[in-house]
């Protein structure tokens, strides 16, 4: 083993040290949820450390169960502090009546044009920014069943990859093309679907 | 080719089951584990919430609390969850998937908290979120430093007397494990076991129980 992993773990285990301390010292809840956020990122750096292929495989889990228990313990938080959503508008500022249709468009545009991971999320920010400035009453049921038919026909495409390797380029097509929809559906649906309204 | 390396810890192996390089297993010690776990997530699919009987203070009336079924549904389904974690983390035969199952189980923990509404018990409930976020440092920290020293995490490499396990990321697995298993100390914290819903409270008693048993088996085998 090289010098960098020795050196990678000091670096590691200082940080530990100062997000652990800092964590003893702070008092107030939501800083106490962002400072744990911040070191479960070092567990992710201990496995970013081995730097093989199998590391990069073993961090996505790690990710997602750090995600998940933040969300879970946001949602303690949030009902154990009594907090509402707010009503109207948070803010008003001029650019949020002009520019989100346009600047939407041009968004899901250059998204459809990327097509694949990067441009659903590029898609997906101009979707959610629209919905940012101008309320949602949409039905979220069809946006949930769209994103669905799209991972479906994404599977589908892996298919013709492993059956049908003749098509490779048809299966790319399909495979771009849904995985851009769901992911755009899948992201624009964040933060817009919670406070338990009446489509919930 | 599948010989448990240290049968003198867990038995001999009963049964494996291969996926791949992830080969799940049953020692005679881990199945009494599994079937311990087994029968507690069976009763808590069968069985039916208490009702809390509060006693009027000076008189022979008494009254009981309702149950909300919406909460009794979100309850039994974090609880049917959480057994199911343990039966995974009790098979595996894989340091990573074990770390996972482990914190699968803390957060169905937190969520069989958390689904009360009095306002001590969400605190615990909250307290205890942290410390298991906390505890996913140690323990995917332990498996990657594992990973990084010998090159496998398969716990039929790990547990051959040719691999040598650092005893700081056996420390690390043990900590992160604590910090998981750590919810009954804040059920005591707050009452909980009094509150409506007792059988799934139980859920979290056997978990927690049978998480320490199992790393303690991974570490000595180590």
């Amino acid at each position: 083993m090289e010098i960098a992993y020795p050196v990678g773990l000091v670096v590691v285990a200082a940080a530990i040290i100062i997000g652990f301390t800092a964590l003893v010292r702070e008092k107030d809840d939501l800083h106490r949820i962002l400072l744990t956020d911040l070191a479960e990122i070092l567990a992710l750096v201990l496995i970013a450390l081995v730097a093989t292929d199998l590391a990069e495989a073993l961090i996505l889990p790690g990710l997602v169960v750090g995600i998940s228990e933040l969300m879970a313990i946001s949602e303690v938080y949030i009902t154990k502090e009594g907090l509402r959503a707010p009503a109207g508008p948070a803010f008003r500022i001029e650019v949020m009546d002009s520019a989100p249709g346009i600047l939407a468009l041009i968004l899901v545009a250059y998204g459809i044009v990327l097509s694949g991971f990067t441009g659903g999320v590029i898609a997906a920010v101009g979707v959610v920014f629209y919905f940012m400035c101008r309320g949602h009453a949409e039905q979220f049921e069809l946006i949930e069943t769209v994103s669905g038919y799209a991972w479906a026909f994404w599977i589908g495409a892996f298919f013709i990859f492993m059956f049908l390797p003749g098509y490779w380029f048809f299966a790319v097509m399909i495979a771009g093309g849904a995985i851009l929809i769901k992911v755009m559906a899948k992201m624009s649906l964040v933060g817009t679907m919670r406070g338990g309204g009446p489509d919930v | 080719m599948f010989n448990l390396p240290t049968p003198n810890i867990g038995g001999p192996e009963l049964f494996v089951l291969e996926f791949g390089d992830i080969v799940a297993y049953f020692s005679p010690y881990t199945a009494v584990l599994f079937v311990f776990a087994l029968i507690f997530t069976m009763l808590v699919i069968v069985s039916r919430p208490e009702r809390q009987v509060d006693i009027a203070f000076g008189g022979d009336a008494y009254y009981t609390k309702e149950v909300d079924p919406d909460l009794l549904r979100f309850q039994r389904f974090m609880a049917i969850a959480c057994g199911l974690a343990t039966l995974g983390a009790m098979v595996t035969g894989d340091v990573f998937n074990f770390t996972l199952f482990a914190s699968m189980v803390g957060i169905t923990n937190i969520g069989i908290v958390a689904a009360y509404r009095n306002r001590h018990v969400l605190n615990a409930a909250f307290q205890y979120g942290i410390v298991a976020m906390l505890a996913t440092v140690p323990l995917f920290g332990g498996a990657a430093i594992i990973l990084a020293n010998t090159g496998t995490l398969s716990m039929w490499e790990l547990f051959t007397g040719a691999v040598a396990v650092p005893l700081f990321a056996k420390a690390f697995l043990v900590l992160g494990v604590m910090g998981e298993g750590m919810a009954p100390f804040y059920i005591a914290k707050a009452e909980i076991t009094r509150a409506q819903g007792a059988p799934f409270i139980l859920m979290i008693h056997v978990s927690s129980l049978l998480l320490f048993l199992r790393v303690i088996e991974i570490v000595l085998s180590m």
